[in-house]
C-alpha cells in the first residue's frame, strides 16, 4: 500500500484514484486545519506542503503524494510557533481565521525560501502581492497580513515575545481552532439539498421512496412548504443524509419529482415589462426578508412593491423643486441614475449545521451570527420547547450578514437528523454559498439634488429599484433621510420581485448603494458650484463627529494636492471622498453573566466571535475595569444556553455588551469587596484570587439622557416616522436606536490605466468616528477589512446569472472574483474617538460604517482621475472602456 | 449533466488541477487514468529544447535555458494562474485543459461540449465570450501555454504523432468534446521547441481586472526583433480571444518594416482586430488586445 509521511507520521493512502488529498486529510485523518472553500484552486485554504512546496490540497489526488512528505498547519508550529505564525498573532493579521491556516502554511514556505535567498531583509509589497495571489481573505485582513510577512522576513519575530492583541489567535494559527464545518462527530451522516432547476413551478409530485431504500441512505425529507411551489432556481425541495457526501449525491439522483412549470419572470427588466408573469400576487406567498427589521406594509402593483416613503421629508415640496429646476434648465440640478450589483458574502466558511437529537434535546452546531435568536427560532420553527435546544457556535468563519437568521442549511440538518436518529451535518457547496445563500441586493438609484442659490441644500429626491429576487423589504432610499440637511427630500423605495434566489441584509444594508449615488451627486455639485467637494460636505451635514472627520479628511496632503482631470497620457490619478454613516443599535434585552471560579474571572454571554473580535471586546473591557492581562480572563459565548445576547449584526455587538459588562462588573466589584475574603485596597487581581466563587448577571444599562446630539435617538431626526419606527423596533426586536450615528469619511487615490481599462487603487485613507475603542488593537484590522470587501463590490463583484433560466453563472471563485492581496491598498484609518460619551463605555460598532461611502469614494476618485462619472458598480474593465470611450470630451473639472 | 464524450474512454489524468475541479463539481465522470510521460527540460542536437509533458509550470518558469532562449514562454508561465498550481499544474495538461466557461463549468447546465446541441452562452451570457467567433462554441481557449508555444512554432509529440505542429494539434477549435485537436486516446509526451532566435525579445501580459491570480480577459505573447529602430521579426498571438490562441498576422504585416514608433504601434493595434466578430458583450476585448498591442511594441521598442 503506498503511504506518505503526514506531518512526521506515516499514513497509508487510499488505492482509489479518485480521492483528493485534502478529503483524505480532513475527513480520514481528522486534519481539519485545512479548509475546503473554494475546491477550485482559487483561494488557497486548503494549502498544504508537498515535499516542501506549497500546494491547494483540494485539486491534488491523494495518491499523488505517495512517497512524499505532506505538512499541513497542524505540522507547523508544533512544539514551538514558527515566526510567522508568531507575527500573524502580534500583528493581528486575521479575523475569523478561516483562511489563516492557507496563509499560514503558505507563509512558512515563502519565510523559509526568503531567508535562505535573501536573510533577514524585508520583502515589498509586489512580492508578497505576487507570492499570495493564491490566498483570498474575505475579511479582508491583509494590511496585517503584509506587516505580520514583512515583519517576520525580517527578523521580527525569530524569538517568541510579543503577545496576541486577539483571544484565540493561537488556535487559529495553529489550525486548533475547529469551525463547524470542521465538525466529525462519532456516526455523523452528510445531508445534501435537492434543489429547483425550476424558476417557477409547482410541485405536483415528490417520491422519496427510491432514495430511501438505497443502501447507505438514513434518511430522505421534503423541505417543500404547504404551496408546494419553488420561486427560484436552487430553492430547496429535498433533503438527504447518508453515511458520506457522494452516496448522499448518488441518492439526490433518485428523488423523483414532477414539476408543473409556471411563467416565471426573471430579473428586474423583465418583472416590470408589460405582460409579466406576477411572482407574488399582492404579496401571497412572499416568504424571504431581504432587510433587518419587520416587513414594512407597501402597496403592490405586479412585481412592484413600494413606494415607501415614510422617510421623505415635504415630500411634494421637493418634487416640485426639482421639477420646476429641470423646466428651467437649472444648470445647478444634478441628476443621474446609477447601479450597484448584487454581492455575495462569500463567507469563507460556507452556512454548515450539525443537528443532533438526544432524546427530546436538539443540540445545532451552526455556523451563525446570532446563537441566541437561532435557538429561538428553531424552538418556534419545529414547534419544540425552547429550553431543550441549545445552539452552539465556538468558532465562525465569517458571516458579513448572511447567518443572521435560520436558514436551510440549519432547517435540513435538524429535519434529517430527526428522522435518522444520528447527527447530520449539512454543509453548503461554494456553489450553494454563491446562488442561494443570500447577497446584497443589486439597486437601481435615481437622484436628482437640486442645491439652493444661497448655497444651502434645496432638494433631494432619491428614488431606489432593489432586486433581491424573491424578498422584499429593502430600504436604501429612506437611509438619505439622516445625512445632509434639506429643505425637502423625496426618498422612494421600491422592491421588484422577481424569480431570483432571495438576497439578505450585507453589511450595512443599503448604505453602500445608497451612498454611490447620493455621494456622487455632492461631489458633482460641488463641481457645478466650483466648491471643494468637502467643504460642501461640511456646510451641509449637520453632525458634529464627521465635521471633524472633513477637517482631518480636508487636511490630508493628498487632497490637498488634488488636482483637475487632464485627460491625456495613459495613465491617470485621481483622488475622490465620500461620507457615510450607518445606526448605532443596541439590543435592549441584553444580558451578561460575570463570575469568579476559583479566583479567576470568568464572563459569559450568548454572543458569537463571527471574526469581529467579540473575545477580545469582553477580555479587553473586563482586563481595563479589574486591571488584569485579557488573557487571564475566560471568556465563554457561543452557547444559546448562556445568558442571552445580540446577534453579530447591524454593529450592536459592542454598543450591546459593553455597557452590560460595565455594569456587571459594578455589580460583581461590590460583591467581591462585601465578601468575607475582602482584600481591603489589594488590587482586582488579589481580591479575585481570593474570592469565594461567586456570580453575577446584569442587563443593558440605558445611555446617558444628555449627549452632544440633543436626541435621543438619531431616528428622531426623522421626525414622527422615526420615533414610530425606532419604537416599532424596540417592541419587535427589543432593538434600540440611540444617539449619534457611526460616521466615516474616505479619500482614495487610484490610477486608471486608460489602455488596458484598469483601476488601481494606490493608498486609501478611512476616518472612522465610532467613539472610544472597546478593542483599539482590532479596530483598525476591522476597518481595513469593511474597506477592502467594499472595495470589492466597488471594483470587482458582481453576481452573473443566465436571463433565460435564472440560473446563477458566477457560482465560483474565478468568476465571482473577489479582492486578493494585491489588490489592497496601503490604507491609513484615522480614528475620531469622541462622539459616544452618552454610551457606557463610550464604544459603538465599526463593522458597517466603515464599508459605506468606499464604492462612492472610489467613483469619485475615478471621476477625478478620467473626467467622466462611473455610474455602475463594479466598475470592470468593459465598463470603464465604455466610459473612456462615452465621453466625447473628457469634463475638466 | 456528465461529458458526453465517450464514457468508456478513460480521462487521462496529470497534476489534476483542471479535472479534480470537473470531478469535484460532477461535470466529468467515469474513468480515470494517470499520465505517464517523461518531466524536464533537455537540449536537444539542433540546438532546441525538449520538454517533457509532465514539467510543471513552475519549473518551466524558472528553467534558465528556457527564460534565456524563449523568454516569451518563461514570463507566460511566470504570470498564469497562481504559484501554488503552478508548482503542480503540468505542461501537458496546460495545453490539453478543457475551457472555462461558466456553462461548460456547471454541473447543472448542458452545452454543447458536454453533448448538447447548442451553445447557452452564445444567446446567453457571453461576457467572457470569444471577440472572434469562428466555432459554434463561444469559449475562448483556456490555455497560456498554449498561445506562447505558438508564438515560438513549438511541435508536439504525442503516443500517435511525432514532431507535430502545435497549430495542428490545437486544431481549429470547432471539435465538439474538447478543445484541442488531439485524437481519442491522444497522449501528449512532449513539446519541442526550435532553436532560439538571436537578438530577439519577448513579452507576455494579459488585460484583467485585478492585481494577479485572475483568468485573462485578453492575454498577448510577442517576440520581437528591433534592427536598426525597425522591427526586423514579430510574432504576436493572442489568448482569451479566439476557441485558438490566435496569432494576430494582420498585425504583425503592419508593423513588419517599419520603424518602432508610436505611429508604427497604432496601427498595428488597428490590423489586431482585422477579421474580429465579436458577441455584442464581447466587444470590449478588442479594445483590450489593442491596448496589449500597444503596450508591449511599446516596451519591445524601449528596451534593448
Ligand atoms: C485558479 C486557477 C487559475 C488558472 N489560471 C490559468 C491561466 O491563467 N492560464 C492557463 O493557461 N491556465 C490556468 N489555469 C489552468 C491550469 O494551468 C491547468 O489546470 C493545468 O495546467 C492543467 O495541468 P494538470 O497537469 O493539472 O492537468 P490535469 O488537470 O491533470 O488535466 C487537464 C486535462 O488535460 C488532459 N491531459 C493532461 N495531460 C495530458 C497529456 N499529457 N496529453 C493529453 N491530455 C492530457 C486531461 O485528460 C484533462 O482533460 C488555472 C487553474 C487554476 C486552478
Ligand atoms: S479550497 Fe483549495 S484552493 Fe480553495
Ligand atoms: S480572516 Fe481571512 S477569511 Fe476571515
Amino acid at each position: 500500500m503506498a503511504t506518505a509521511s503526514v506531518n512526521g507520521r506515516t499514513v497509508d493512502l487510499p488505492e482509489d484514484d479518485e480521492p483528493l488529498l485534502l478529503d483524505v486529510l480532513r475527513d480520514r485523518l481528522g486534519l481539519t486545519g485545512a479548509k475546503l472553500v473554494c475546491g477550485a484552486g482559487v483561494c488557497g485554504a486548503c494549502t498544504v506542503l508537498i515535499d516542501g512546496a506549497a500546494v491547494v490540497s483540494c485539486l491534488m489526488p491523494a495518491k499523488a503524494a505517495a512517497g512524499k512528505t505532506v505538512t499541513t498547519v497542524e505540522g507547523i508550529g508544533a512544539p514551538e510557533l514558527h515566526p510567522v505564525q508568531r507575527a500573524f498573532m502580534a500583528q493581528d493579521a486575521l479575523q475569523c481565521g478561516f483562511c489563516t491556516p492557507g496563509f499560514i502554511v503558505e507563509a512558512k514556505a515563502f519565510y523559509d525560501e526568503w531567508r535562505t535567498k535573501h536573510g533577514a531583509v524585508a520583502p515589498s509589497r509586489e512580492d508578497i502581492g505576487a507570492a499570495f495571489c493564491g490566498h483570498l481573505c474575505r475579511c479582508g485582513a491583509y494590511d496585517n497580513i503584509y506587516r505580520a510577512i514583512v515583519d517576520a522576513c525580517a527578523g521580527a519575530y525569530d524569538r517568541a515575545g510579543r503577545e496576541a492583541p486577539r483571544l484565540g489567535a493561537r488556535d487559529k494559527v495553529t489550525g486548533a481552532a475547529v469551525y463547524t464545518h470542521d465538525i466529525r462527530h462519532e456516526g455523523q451522516l452528510e445531508g445534501v439539498i435537492l434543489r429547483s432547476a425550476h424558476a417557477h413551478a409547482r410541485v405536483a409530485a415528490l417520491d422519496l421512496s427510491v432514495a430511501q431504500r438505497m443502501p447507505g441512505v438514513k434518511a430522505a425529507v421534503s423541505l417543500l412548504d404547504a404551496s408546494r411551489t419553488v420561486t427560484f432556481v436552487g430553492d430547496p425541495i429535498a433533503a438527504v443524509a447518508a453515511a458520506d457526501r457522494e452516496t448522499a449525491e448518488r441518492a439526490l439522483g433518485a428523488i423523483l419529482v414532477q414539476f408543473e412549470a409556471l411563467a416565471a419572470a426573471i430579473g428586474p427588466e423583465a418583472a416590470l415589462a408589460p405582460g409579466a408573469a406576477v411572482v407574488f400576487p399582492r404579496g401571497k406567498g412572499l416568504k424571504y426578508n431581504a432587510g433587518e427589521g419587520g416587513n414594512s406594509p407597501a402597496s403592490w402593483n405586479g412585481n412592484l412593491r413600494g413606494p415607501v416613503s415614510a422617510f421623505s421629508l415635504r415630500r411634494k415640496t421637493a418634487r416640485k423643486a426639482i421639477d420646476a429646476a429641470r423646466a428651467a434648465n437649472d444648470p445647478l440640478l444634478v441628476e443621474g441614475v446609477f447601479r450597484t450589483s448584487a454581492q455575495q458574502h462569500n463567507s469563507l466558511e460556507p452556512h454548515v449545521a450539525v443537528a443532533h437529537f438526544d432524546g427530546e434535546d436538539l443540540t445545532v452546531e451552526v455556523s451563525t451570527q446570532a446563537v441566541s435568536a437561532l435557538g429561538a427560532e428553531i424552538a418556534k420553527h419545529f414547534k419544540l420547547d425552547p429550553a431543550r435546544v441549545r445552539v452552539l457556535a465556538q468558532h465562525v468563519g465569517g458571516g458579513f450578514g448572511s447567518k443572521g437568521a435560520m436558514r436551510f442549511e440549519t432547517i435540513a440538518a435538524i429535519e434529517l437528523a430527526k428522522v435518522a436518529r444520528a447527527p447530520v451535518r449539512v454543509a453548503f457547496s461554494r456553489h450553494e454559498e454563491l446562488s442561494v445563500a443570500g447577497y446584497r441586493p443589486a439597486v437601481e438609484l435615481r437622484i436628482a439634488l437640486l442645491p439652493a442659490r444661497d448655497g444651502s441644500l434645496s432638494a433631494l429626491s432619491l428614488t431606489a429599484h432593489s432586486d433581491a429576487g424573491v424578498a422584499a423589504n429593502n430600504t436604501v432610499a429612506g437611509l438619505a433621510r439622516l445625512i445632509y440637511t434639506a429643505q425637502a427630500k423625496e426618498l422612494l423605495d421600491y422592491d421588484v420581485i422577481s424569480n431570483l434566489p432571495p438576497g439578505s441584509p450585507f453589511r450595512g444594508p443599503g448604505g453602500p448603494p445608497m451612498a454611490f449615488a447620493l455621494e456622487q451627486a455632492i461631489d458633482e455639485a460641488a463641481l457645478r458650484l466650483g466648491q471643494d467637494p468637502i467643504a460642501l460636505r461640511k456646510r451641509w451635514d449637520a453632525n458634529p463627529a464627521r465635521a471633524r472627520l472633513y477637517d482631518w479628511a480636508m487636511g490630508l496632503d493628498v487632497w490637498k494636492a488634488r488636482t483637475a482631470p487632464s485627460g491625456e497620457g495613459r495613465y491617470r490619478r485621481g483622488v475622490g471622498v465620500a461620507a457615510g454613516y450607518w445606526l448605532y443599535l443596541w439590543q435592549a434585552d441584553t444580558k451578561a453573566e460575570l463570575s469568579v471560579i476559583g479566583g479567576r474571572l470568568v464572563a459569559s454571554l450568548a454572543v458569537q466571535d463571527i471574526g469581529t473580535g467579540t473575545r477580545t471586546v469582553i477580555a479587553d473591557t473586563l482586563a481595563r475595569e479589574f486591571g488584569l492581562d485579557p488573557s487571564e480572563i475566560e471568556v465563554r459565548l457561543g452557547d444559546s444556553k448562556l445568558p442571552l445576547g445580540p446577534g453579530s449584526g447591524g454593529s450592536r455587538v459592542t454598543a450591546s455588551i459593553v455597557p452590560t459588562l460595565l455594569e456587571a462588573s459594578a455589580k460583581l466589584k461590590a460583591r467581591v469587596q462585601g465578601a468575607p475574603a475582602a482584600g481591603g485596597n489589594a488590587p482586582w487581581r488579589a481580591r479575585l484570587a481570593a474570592s469565594p466563587d461567586l456570580s453575577v448577571i446584569a442587563g443593558r444599562p440605558a445611555d446617558a439622557k444628555r449627549n452632544i446630539y440633543g436626541n435621543a435617538s438619531l431616528l428622531h431626526e426623522a421626525g414622527i416616522v422615526g420615533r414610530l419606527f425606532g419604537w416599532m423596533l424596540r417592541f419587535q426586536q427589543k432593538l434600540a436606536v440611540g444617539a449619534g450615528a457611526p460616521s466615516s469619511v474616505q479619500v482614495i487615490e487610484v490610477e486608471v490605466d486608460t489602455w488596458l481599462a484598469r483601476v488601481r487603487v494606490l493608498r486609501a485613507w478611512s476616518g472612522i468616528a465610532v467613539g472610544k475603542l472597546a478593542a483599539p488593537a482590532l479596530a483598525r484590522n476591522q476597518a481595513a477589512g469593511a474597506f477592502y470587501q467594499s472595495l470589492g463590490h466597488a471594483l470587482y463583484e458582481g453576481r452573473e446569472i443566465d436571463s433565460r433560466t435564472g440560473r446563477v453563472l458566477s457560482v465560483n471563485l474565478d468568476d465571482y472574483r473577489t479582492p486578493g492581496i494585491g489588490d489592497a491598498p496601503p490604507i491609513e484609518v484615522h480614528f475620531e474617538e469622541s462622539g459616544f460619551d452618552h454610551v457606557p463605555g463610550g464604544s459603538v460598532g465599526i463593522g458597517e460604517v466603515a464599508s459605506v461611502p468606499t464604492p462612492a469614494a472610489l467613483a469619485n476618485a475615478v471621476r477625478n482621475a478620467i473626467g467622466v462619472r462611473p455610474q455602475e458598480i463594479p466598475i470592470r474593465p468593459d465598463r470603464l472602456l465604455a466610459l473612456l470611450k462615452g465621453a466625447a470630451h473628457v469634463d475638466g473639472r | 449533466m456528465s461529458m458526453a464524450a465517450d464514457p468508456t474512454r478513460p480521462e487521462y489524468r496529470a497534476a489534476g488541477t483542471d479535472l479534480s475541479e470537473r470531478r469535484r463539481s460532477g461535470v466529468s465522470r467515469g474513468a480515470l487514468l494517470d499520465v505517464a510521460a517523461p518531466a524536464g527540460v533537455e537540449p536537444t542536437p539542433d540546438g532546441g529544447l525538449r520538454l517533457g509533458a509532465l514539467t510543471t509550470i513552475a519549473a518551466l518558469a524558472a528553467d534558465p535555458a528556457i527564460r534565456a532562449g524563449y523568454p516569451g514562454l518563461a514570463a507566460a508561465a511566470a504570470g498564469l494562474a497562481t504559484p501554488q498550481i503552478r508548482r503542480m499544474a503540468t505542461l501537458g495538461g496546460n495545453i490539453a485543459q478543457r475551457n472555462r466557461c461558466w456553462y461548460f463549468r456547471n454541473p447543472d447546465i448542458a452545452c454543447l461540449k458536454k453533448g448538447a446541441d447548442a451553445c447557452p452562452a452564445r444567446a446567453g451570457n457571453a461576457l467572457y465570450a470569444v471577440a472572434f467567433d469562428s466555432a459554434p462554441c463561444v469559449a475562448p481557449h483556456p490555455s497560456t501555454l498554449a498561445a506562447a508555444l505558438l508564438a515560438y512554432d513549438a511541435r508536439l509529440d504525442t503516443n500517435q504523432r511525432r514532431d507535430a505542429p502545435i497549430a495542428e494539434a490545437l486544431g481549429d477549435g470547432r471539435a465538439a468534446s474538447a478543445e484541442t485537436a488531439l485524437r481519442p486516446g491522444e497522449l501528449i509526451t512532449a513539446v519541442a521547441l526550435p532553436a532560439p532566435a538571436s537578438n530577439e525579445r519577448a513579452f507576455y501580459k494579459r488585460a484583467i481586472g485585478r492585481a494577479h491570480a485572475e483568468w485573462p480577459l485578453v492575454e498577448l505573447v510577442l517576440r520581437a526583433s528591433v534592427e536598426g529602430g525597425v522591427f526586423a521579426g514579430l510574432r504576436l498571438v493572442a489568448g482569451g480571444v479566439a476557441p485558438v490562441p490566435l496569432r494576430l498576422q494582420a498585425a504583425e504585416a503592419a508593423a513588419l518594416g517599419k520603424p518602432a514608433t508610436a505611429t508604427t504601434f497604432a496601427a498595428a493595434a488597428a490590423a489586431a482586430i482585422e477579421g474580429a466578430n465579436p458577441l455584442p458583450q464581447s466587444r470590449y476585448k478588442l479594445d483590450l488586445l489593442q491596448g496589449l498591442v500597444l503596450d508591449l511594441l511599446e516596451q519591445a521598442a524601449s528596451q534593448g
